[in-house]
C-alpha cells in the first residue's frame, strides 16, 4: 500500500503500529467476536468450507472415475466399494457427489467474480457521476432486477449456445486448430455469464448506495480539501467502508449461484452429462425415486444443506459486521 | 399525483418494449432456425425438402427480415394474435394455448400466496410480539431455513416423506382442478416459497411500529393488547407487505417452473420450459410477454396502492 498523500503519511509515523493497525483490527475484531457469537451462523461457515474445500480437494481423491459406468453394478446401494452406492448406469455416486462439489464451486467463483466486477465498476461510476448516466444506468439494472431471474437465465442459456459453438465451428475451420472442438466448457461458460446478468444489478445497487453516502463523510471532504484525486477517494475511503456490506453480499450471490446453477441443470437447461452436478443428479435420481430413494436424497440433502448454511452464513455476516442494525 | 403515475406508466412500458425486442432479437440471432429443427429432429416430419422448408417458413413468417418479423409481431400481438404454435401443439393459437395453461398456474398462485400471506403475516406479528425471546428466535431461524431450500429439493424430499413414508396421499401428477387432493402438495410448496418475504417484512415493520407514539398513547388509555395490534399496528403493518408484491411474483414465477415441472401439471411454468426446450419462438415470446407483464403490472401496482395506503408518500 503506497502512500500519496504527505497528510496521511504523517497520521501513520505519529500512529505507528499501535494505534493505527489496533484500530482496525479492533473492527474485524469486533466483528468476529460478534460473528462468533452466532452459533448457526458459525456452523454455516464450517459447512461452507468444507464444502469449498470439498471443491477443490475432492476430485483428486475420489475412488473412482466419475464417467466410468459398469451396468453390472447399477443401483447399488451404499456398501463398502462405493460408499454411497451407484446410480442407473452404475457410477460411483460418491465420486459423482465430489465433481458436482467443484461444479457448484466453480459457477459459484466465477459468476460472483463476474458480476462483482461489473456491479462494482458500474456502481461506483453511477454514484461518482450522478445525473443521467445514473438515471440510465439504474434504470437498466431496475428493469433486469424487476424480470423474473430464472426466465431470463433459462433464456440467454437457450439461445446463446447454438452461436458459440457455430462461431467456434467456424473458427476451427479457419485455424484447424483442435482447442474450437472441444465445447464440454460451454455450459460452464453459458451458466457463469447467464448468472452474472442478472446477479450484477444487486450488487451494483449496493456498492451505488455506499458510494453515495460515504462521499457524504467528512474525511472524505477532507481529503478532497487537500486535493486527494478522485481514484485516491475511492481505493482509500470508499472501498474500505464499503467492505462490510459487500462481503455478506457475495456471501448470498455465491448461495445464490449455487441454487441457481443446480436448478437450472434440474430441469436440463444448465450443466450437461456427462460433466456432473448436483441439479442433474437429483432430475437423473428422480427417476427412480420410488424404488431407489437414495439416489434423489443424496443430492437432495447435499443441496438443502449447503444453502441453508450460506443462508446462516450470510445472516451471522450481516449481524456482525453492520453494528448499526445492532443498535 | 397523475403525472408521477404517468411517468411510471410511461418507464415501465419502454422497459417492456426493450426486454421484448431484447427477448426477439436473442431467439431470432440465437435459437436457431425451429424449421429447421423440425426436420433434424424429426419428430414432426420426415422430409429433408428445402421447398417444403420455405414454404413453412414463409407460413409463419420467418422469411421475412428481423426488424421486419419484430414489428409484425408486435403489431399482432396487440390485436390479440400472438401467432400459431410451431412445434409444442403444431399450429394450435398460442393465445389459446396460453388461455388454458395460465390459469391454472394463476389458481396454484392465488391459493399459495392467500395461505402463504395470512400464515406470513400472523408468523411476523408473532415473532415481533416476542421480541428477541425464543418464539422469535425460533421463527426467525425457522424461516431463513426454509428460505434457503430450493423449491427442488423441497418438493422431492416431501414426496419421499409424504408417499414412500407415512403414505399419506398417492403420487401426485397432473392437474384435476384447485379442491383435488393433488393440488394440495404444489399449492402448499409454492406458498413456503413466498412465506419469508411475508414474515421478514412483516416481522420488521411491526417492530417499527411497536415504538411508535400513538401505540404507547393506545396503551395507556388501556385499549387491550388484541385491539391494539388489530386497530393500530396491522394497517402500517400491511403497507409494507404490500410493496413486495413484485418479489411475490416473481417467488410465484420461480415456483411454478419448479413445481409444474416435477409434477407434470400442464401450467404455464411447464409451458416455458416445455416451449424452450422445443425451441417454439411464438411459445417463447408469449413466455416473456406474459411473464414480464405480469411483474411490471404488479410493480405498477404497488405505485397506485402504496399512496392510497400511506398518506405520507402522497403528501410527498
Amino acid at each position: 500500500m503506497s502512500e500519496s498523500l504527505p497528510g496521511s503519511k504523517i497520521s501513520r509515523v505519529v500512529d505507528d503500529g499501535s494505534i493505527q493497525s489496533g484500530e482496525q483490527r479492533s473492527l474485524w475484531q469486533d466483528a468476529s467476536r460478534r460473528f462468533r457469537k452466532n452459533r448457526l451462523a458459525v456452523c454455516g461457515l464450517l459447512v461452507v468450507l468444507f464444502f469449498l474445500v470439498t471443491a477443490v480437494f475432492g476430485p483428486h481423491v475420489s475412488p473412482y472415475d466419475f464417467l466410468e459406468q459398469n451396468i453390472a453394478r447399477a443401483f447399488q446401494g451404499p456398501s463398502e466399494e462405493h460408499f454411497l452406492g451407484t446410480d442407473d448406469l452404475g457410477r460411483d455416486v460418491f465420486s459423482r457427489m465430489l465433481h458436482g462439489a467443484r461444479t457448484a464451486a466453480l459457477v459459484a467463483f466465477f459468476t460472483t467474480a463476474i458480476s462483482l466486477l461489473i456491479g462494482v465498476l458500474v456502481g461506483t461510476w453511477s454514484g461518482i457521476r450522478g445525473g443521467r448516466t445514473d438515471e440510465f444506468l439504474m434504470w437498466i439494472s431496475d428493469l433486469i432486477q424487476a424480470m423474473p431471474g430464472l426466465l431470463l437465465v433459462i433464456l440467454i442459456n437457450t439461445t446463446l449456445r447454438r452461436p458459440i459453438i457455430n462461431a467456434f465451428d467456424d473458427l476451427y475451420m479457419q485455424t484447424r486448430d483442435p482447442f474450437f472442438l472441444n465445447t464440454l466448457w460451454l455450459d460452464y461458460v453459458l451458466v457463469f455469464s447467464a448468472l452474472a446478468l442478472i446477479g450484477w444489478p444487486g450488487l451494483a445497487r449496493l456498492v451505488r448506495g455506499q458510494v453515495l453516502s460515504i462521499n457524504e463523510e467528512d474525511y472524505v471532504l477532507a481529503a478532497r480539501a487537500i486535493g486527494a484525486s478522485e481514484v485516491h477517494i475511492m481505493l482509500r475511503h470508499v472501498i474500505p467502508n464499503a467492505l462490510g456490506p459487500l462481503v455478506v453480499a457475495v456471501t448470498a450471490s455465491m448461495g445464490g449461484a449455487v441454487t441457481l446453477e443446480a436448478g437450472l441443470s434440474f430441469l436440463g437447461i444448465g450443466i450437461q452429462p456427462p460433466n456432473a452436478s448436483w441439479g442433474s443428479m437429483l432430475e437423473e435420481g428422480r427417476r427412480y425415486w420410488q424404488i431407489f430413494p437414495h439416489l434423489m436424497l443424496i443430492p437432495a440433502v447435499t443441496i438443502g444443506v449447503i444453502q441453508v448454511s450460506f443462508v446462516f452464513l450470510g445472516d451471522g455476516l450481516n449481524d456482525a459486521l453492520d453494528p448499526r442494525r445492532n443498535t | 399525483m397523475a403525472t408521477f403515475l404517468l411517468l411510471r406508466l410511461l418507464r415501465w412500458s419502454v422497459g417492456l418494449l426493450l426486454i421484448l425486442f431484447i427477448t426477439y432479437a436473442m431467439m431470432y440471432y440465437g435459437a436457431g432456425d425451429p424449421i429447421r429443427m423440425m426436420f433434424i429432429q424429426g419428430e414432426d416430419f420426415d422430409t429433408e425438402d428445402e421447398v417444403v422448408m420455405l414454404a413453412l417458413r414463409k407460413k409463419y413468417g420467418l422469411d421475412e427480415p428481423f426488424l421486419v418479423q419484430f414489428g409484425n409481431y408486435m403489431n399482432n400481438l396487440f390485436q390479440g394474435d400472438w401467432g400459431r404454435s410451431i412445434r409444442l401443439e403444431v399450429d394450435r393459437p398460442v393465445l389459446d394455448i396460453v388461455r388454458f395453461r395460465l390459469p391454472i398456474s394463476m389458481q396454484l398462485g392465488f391459493a399459495a400466496t392467500l395461505i402463504g400471506a395470512v400464515s406470513g403475516i400472523a408468523l411476523g406479528v408473532w415473532s415481533a410480539l416476542y421480541h428477541n425471546r425464543l418464539l422469535d428466535r425460533l421463527i426467525v431461524s425457522s424461516v431463513l431455513f426454509i428460505n434457503g431450500i430450493p423449491i427442488f429439493v423441497t418438493l422431492p424430499m416431501l414426496q419421499l416423506l409424504l408417499v414412500l413414508q407415512l403414505k399419506l396421499i398417492d403420487v401426485p401428477y397432473g392437474w384435476n382442478g384447485l379442491f383435488h387432493i393433488d393440488a394440495a402438495l404444489p399449492v402448499a410448496v409454492i406458498s413456503i416459497g413466498v412465506l419469508p418475504i411475508i414474515v421478514r417484512q412483516t416481522r420488521s415493520a411491526m417492530l417499527e411500529v411497536q415504538s411508535q407514539q400513538y401505540v404507547t398513547t393506545a396503551r395507556a388509555k388501556g385499549v387491550p393488547e388484541n385491539a391494539i395490534i388489530l386497530r393500530h399496528m396491522l394497517r402500517p403493518v400491511l403497507t409494507p407487505v404490500v410493496t413486495t408484491l413484485g418479489l411475490i411474483m416473481i417467488g410465484l414465477i420461480n415456483g411454478s417452473l419448479f413445481v409444474e415441472y416435477i409434477l407434470n401439471i400442464p401450467g404455464f411454468g411447464l409451458l416455458t420450459i416445455e416451449g424452450i426446450k422445443k425451441v417454439d419462438y411464438p411459445i417463447i415470446m408469449a413466455v416473456a410477454v406474459v411473464g414480464t407483464l405480469i411483474i411490471f403490472v404488479s410493480n405498477f401496482m404497488v405505485d397506485i396502492i402504496y399512496p392510497i395506503l400511506d398518506p405520507r408518500v402522497r403528501a410527498q
